[in-house]
């Protein structure tokens, strides 16, 4: 199972986040500091680091701008206290692949964790398929089998997402900022409704449904069993 | 060291300088005089030296030794000096011991003398003219000029009467001056700092004379007020995030206890646990609505601004919340024919107008519908948001975009009550105007003035 490397100085949120990554099967280790996070993060032992921004020692940004500065791709989720949108910019911009605001819900942190290890397919193939579900690309035309799915572009934007990230959950941030590039939350439910029209196409009453909402946490898509 | 009282104002240095400057204006006032008056008096004994040598050199050699005689013995104040010196320099009449050096033929020149009368042989300052006789011999005639002297001390102690009294004069009026506004500034001060430590709601005392005190007394009570309501406010809107921090906490609270007391199953505990989250969340949403409006408000970066075109993004936040009015039954419709840019943050533009879209689908009941319309007029392009909800009344526009505020009608409605609080602070950020127009239903503006 994958090794996570996470740096966070509150021992309680620490312990916290271990316990559910290792519920969840995944091997963690945990730095207190960030001299001693940047010691283990270059050993190259994690196969994610999750690194909280303000650290004793060394701030989460400079771990991040020394790791990729030597060359490490590791990918890294940056936790933060810090909600505000050019401190989100900064977490990027210093090599940081996303970012996080303290307090967040753990399902959203596992849903981050496993996008970041599942980099979606970024193939140059025109054509994604999942199960019967076909997206032409290039055609901009979406068929499940034979059945021709009529699609506004913006669901087409949505069904690409989703199908580059099959069996995987997407929390309603994630396809909020990725999807629209909104970087706040709406005040409605606007991922829902939007999640309900695509649903309606892609899943007809007769057919064995591939989007599922996952209660409390998001959306998946799946080929049908 | 301290300084005393009188020497720590403004005041008293310049009053000083002033004084100073006074003083040394009249040394030069009266050093003029003084040169002035000697260089008359001076030129008044000149023409006398010049015409008693022309007189003395037309007398015979022997009526010249009897005049210089004559001279001398009229002069028993010994203010006279007369001279004949042979062409080897010797002494053959008259009162001096040699004859002075440097002198010029018929030009008076100042001289220092040992006179051999008047008992004293001391050195004399002297006006002396001289002229070479035919026979070779040096005739000198000249006068001692102690009343330059005399002039001097005189002017000195006009100088002294004068001057002194009136430099200590001045530094005493400065002492006086300084030690009146000290005393002033620091009752100023002392009230100052108790409204600062201890009571916000007082006020600082003018004397009624309008003087620049009572001004200064007059701006900062302005100051105070200003500052005194903008507490009161901010204290209100502590207490109207209390409360709408609290409302959530309280169900969260009380459902917990309850759960914890009559679940009897794990699943009716779990039901219990969800709706706690979703009441920690809407508070968490409350703090990061919050923080995200002072963010904005704080904001003074505005290197992220670019040319945004707006048609593209009405079009864009159609197109986000077509769906969710359909939904509800409300018709959204986009009219963006007009293509400019404005100058601004894209993103914060974004989520400015989608709130407002956001805001009036929601209030808008079945049936209804709403406008966004990008209007080009003479001051701009305007930004228009018109639905056919239950509108906002006159009184209620100003408090509408303050923080927290949701009018009566729509606290039936979810929602945190941020969503304008944050457009104002938005299109404040950017220099744009925000207009609430109540009608039937209500419309918004977003105005955003054509840069020059």
């Amino acid at each position: 199972m994958a090794s996570v490397l996470l740096i966070e100085d509150d021992k309680e949120t620490a312990d916290e986040i271990r316990a559910e990554l290792g519920d969840r099967g995944y091997v963690v280790d945990w730095a207190a500091n960030g001299i001693e996070g940047l010691d283990k993060a270059r050993s190259g032992g994690a196969e994610v680091v999750i690194v909280d921004r303000l650290l004793p020692g060394m701030d989460g940004l400079t771990i991040i701008e020394a790791l990729r500065k030597e060359g490490m791709r590791t990918p890294v989720l940056v936790l933060s206290a810090l909600g505000a949108v050019d401190d989100r910019v900064r977490g990027l911009r210093a090599g940081g692949d996303d970012y996080l605001t303290k307090p967040f819900a753990t399902v959203e942190l596992i849903a981050r964790i496993e996008a970041l290890l599942r980099r979606p397919t970024e193939s140059r193939d025109t054509l994604l398929r999942v199960g019967p579900l076909e997206l032409d690309l290039m055609e901009r035309t979406a068929k499940r089998g034979d059945r021709v799915i009529d699609l506004l572009p913006r669901e087409f934007r949505l069904l690409e997402y989703m199908m580059r990230r099959k069996d995987q959950v997407l929390t309603r941030t994630m396809l909020l900022e990725e999807v629209w590039k909104y970087k706040f939350v709406p005040q409605t439910n606007l991922v829902d409704v939007h999640m309900g029209r695509l649903r309606h196409k892609v899943d007809e009453p007769n057919e064995q449904p591939m989007i599922h909402n996952v209660r409390g946490v998001g959306f998946i898509l799946r080929a049908p069993a | 060291m301290r300084r005393p009282d009188f020497a720590r104002t403004p005041t008293f240095y310049s009053v000083l300088a002033v004084a100073c400057a006074l003083a040394l204006c009249t040394l030069v006032l009266f050093g003029l005089v003084y040169k002035q008056t000697t260089a008359y008096v001076i030129s008044k004994y000149d023409v006398l030296l010049v015409e008693e040598l022309r007189i003395f050199a037309s007398n015979s050699p022997d009526q010249l030794l009897q005049e210089i005689n004559d001279r001398l013995l009229k002069d028993p104040q010994h203010i006279k000096i007369a001279g004949l010196f042979g062409a080897d320099g010797s002494r053959i009449a008259g009162n001096l011991d040699l004859l002075p050096p440097g002198l010029t033929p018929d030009v008076p020149t100042n001289a220092v003398v040992i006179r051999l009368d008047g008992g004293e042989r001391n050195a004399q300052n002297v006006r002396v003219a001289a002229r070479a006789l035919p026979s070779g011999r040096s005739l000198v005639i000249g006068r001692q000029i102690d009343e330059i002297t005399e002039i001097a001390k005189v002017v000195m102690r006009a100088l002294s009467l004068g001057l002194l009294p009136a430099f200590i004069l001045t530094v005493f009026i400065a002492m006086f001056l300084s030690k009146r506004i000290f005393v002033r500034v620091t009752e100023l001060n002392q009230k100052i700092q108790h409204v600062v430590t201890s009571d916000l709601r007082e006020r600082l005392p003018t004397s009624g004379r309008g003087d620049t005190f009572d001004q200064i007394a007059v701006s900062v009570n302005q100051m105070l007020g200003d500052i005194e309501s903008l507490v009161r406010e901010i204290a209100a809107v502590g207490d109207n995030i209390a409360h709408d921090l609290r409302t959530p906490l309280t169900r969260v609270r009380v459902r917990l206890e309850r759960g914890r007391a009559r679940a009897a199953s794990l699943d009716e505990l779990r039901t219990v646990v969800d709706q706690a989250i979703g009441g920690l969340d809407q508070s968490l949403a409350i703090v990061t609505a919050l923080l995200r409006i002072a963010e904005i408000e704080h904001s003074r970066r505005l290197e992220g601004f670019s040319q945004v075109p707006l048609g593209p993004l009405v079009r864009e936040i159609w197109d986000l919340y077509e769906p969710i009015a359909e939904d509800k039954g409300v018709a959204l419709r986009v009219n963006s024919a007009d293509e400019t840019t404005v100058h601004g943050d894209r993103d914060l533009l974004f989520e400015a107008v989608a709130n407002l879209v956001d805001n009036a689908i929601k209030f808008t009941p079945e049936g209804g519908n709403v406008d966004l319309t990008l209007l080009s007029r003479e001051i701009g392009t305007v930004v228009q948001v018109r639905d056919t909800g239950p509108g906002i009344t006159e009184i209620e526009r100003e408090s509408v975009t303050k923080r927290f505020y949701r009018s009566d009608k729509s606290r039936r409605t979810e929602g945190l009550g941020l969503g304008l609080s944050l457009v104002a602070a938005i299109v404040k950020l950017h220099g744009f105007q925000f207009v609430i127009t109540a009608g039937p239903g209500c419309t918004v503006e977003i105005i955003c003035p054509q840069m020059h």
